[in-house]
């Protein structure tokens, strides 16, 4: 059993009253769900005098759809994401990954922005916001600033957040109806675990041959990421069992897991799987692609 | 300071601590020992209780976030019908061994059942993967959970 280190819990009601705090306040941090800050201060990966719950801040806490964009505040829970109507019509494999983090308990505390703000490179909402092409919001007392969610991952566990800088939103547009997307994650059981790796895949295609591709991984690089070889080999392909196969097999060389900053599996397993998971991801999202346009 | 919520029905205060976890609020300072404190890192569901009407982990959340909420465990549903008929089948079906993670599962399929009355056995399984169980009684906890579905859509 390890005890909590002792901090000071504040808990604002509004967003400029947090970033107040948090860039008054000297050896701050934020907390949402807590479900990973409260481990790692236990485990002393962390210390913070101050912990800044983000809890009670309504603007930061919901889904929205508006002018083509899905806005989702960074504090959604994992349940919400699952529950969530316009998630399951516009976007379904953003709700299907959500839906396999933790148990139900987790998910109904843990956060899309703790998740990605904690920069775990399995994380596994990350993965399908990198192929719905998400972009983040960051808020400060200077103001706020977008950009893509890959600049958002700086290592293993770091994110590019300033001092001070709290990540408020993510957002990406309304996939057109030509597209389909999917997600699959390997872990050592199926209920209630953490990626050895993950990978998502969406595809836009005319019926035959694609026009957009956009892949990533988790686990398999020290922060989530796309990769943009193996999309550009899929731009312009007519798309089948036998072409798909062959471009994931291009995976092997082309991800770079390190047991070093993720000793759940070798190195030489996870390249193997990153083959077989892309093509699962790749054949399921044209499966939906095809589906969608009828 | 002090945080004030609703545990099972009662208005309560209680003085606590910044880095209290709701878990020793209830167990230590509350007395609700049908908590119980198993992994203490948010994985084994042990000390799962409803926080307004959701089931969580108690030791990942702090006291303080539970203000002016409402917290149940299964002392505050005694009553309740279809926790009767969750217990019953858990008794009836041979779903208790040690009993140390069947407060949690039982806190866990209320809200299952709450939201999805017929489950399929698939529901349930997913439903309950983050409540452990070492004596590992999953086959009969599943059918305990299903059966209690059952005789309360028979009714």
């Amino acid at each position: 059993m390890k005890l909590l280190p002792s901090f000071t819990l504040h808990r604002p009601i509004s967003l400029n009253e947090a970033l107040k705090l948090l860039s008054k306040l000297e050896d701050s941090k934020p907390i949402a769900g807590g479900t990973d800050l409260l481990i790692d201060l236990k485990e002393g990966a962390y210390k913070a005098k101050h912990l800044v719950d983000l809890g009670l801040i309504r603007e930061l806490g919901n889904i929205r759809e508006a002018n083509g964009l899905i806005h989702i505040g960074s504090t959604t829970t994992h349940a919400q994401l699952v529950a969530s109507e316009i998630i399951k019509a516009k976007a379904p494999v953003l709700g299907e990954a959500a839906s396999l983090v933790g148990g139900v308990q987790i998910r109904n505390r843990a956060t899309v922005g703790g998740n990605l703000c904690n920069a775990s490179p399995g994380a596994d909402t990350a993965t399908p916001l990198l192929v719905l092409d998400a972009q983040v919001t960051v808020a400060s007392l200077e103001g706020s600033r977008s950009m893509p969610l890959s600049e958002l991952f700086a290592g293993p566990k770091r994110n590019s957040l300033a001092p001070g800088e709290l990540l408020t939103e993510i957002s990406f547009s309304v996939p057109p109806a030509c597209s389909g997307a999917s997600f699959s994650k390997l872990g050592r059981r199926r209920g209630c675990t953490l990626s050895l790796i993950n990978a998502a895949a969406y595809l836009e295609t005319n019926g035959a041959t694609c026009r957009e591709a956009r892949v990533a991984f988790g686990a398999c690089a020290p922060t989530p990421v796309r990769i943009k070889d193996v999309e550009e080999l899929l731009k312009g392909k007519k798309l089948d069992n036998q072409s798909i196969k062959e471009v994931s097999s291009a995976c092997y060389g082309l991800v770079q897991p390190s047991t070093r900053v993720h000793a759940r599996a070798s190195e030489e397993y996870r390249r193997e799987m990153s083959c077989v998971f892309m093509k699962r991801t790749l054949m399921e999202a044209l499966d939906r692609a095809r589906r969608n346009m009828q | 300071m002090n945080v004030r919520f609703t545990l099972n029905g009662k208005d309560v205060e209680s003085e606590t601590r910044d880095n209290r976890p709701l878990l020793d609020l209830l167990r230590v300072d509350l007395g609700v020992t049908s908590v119980k404190k198993g992994c203490e890192y948010g994985e084994c569901g042990a000390c799962t209780v409803l926080l307004d009407e959701v089931p969580v982990t108690s030791c990942l959340v702090l006291a303080p976030q539970v203000e002016g909420k409402t917290v149940t465990t299964i002392d505050g549903l005694v009553d309740d019908p279809l926790m009767e008929k969750l217990r019953q089948a858990f008794l009836e079906d041979g779903a208790i061994q040690c009993g140390f993670c069947t407060p949690g599962m039982l806190l866990t399929a209320y809200a299952l059942l709450k939201e999805n009355p017929n489950p399929t056995e698939l529901e349930v399984k997913k439903a309950i993967e983050g409540n452990i169980c070492r004596c590992t009684g999953y086959v009969l906890i599943i059918k305990a959970i299903l059966d209690a579905a059952e005789r309360v859509l028979a009714e």
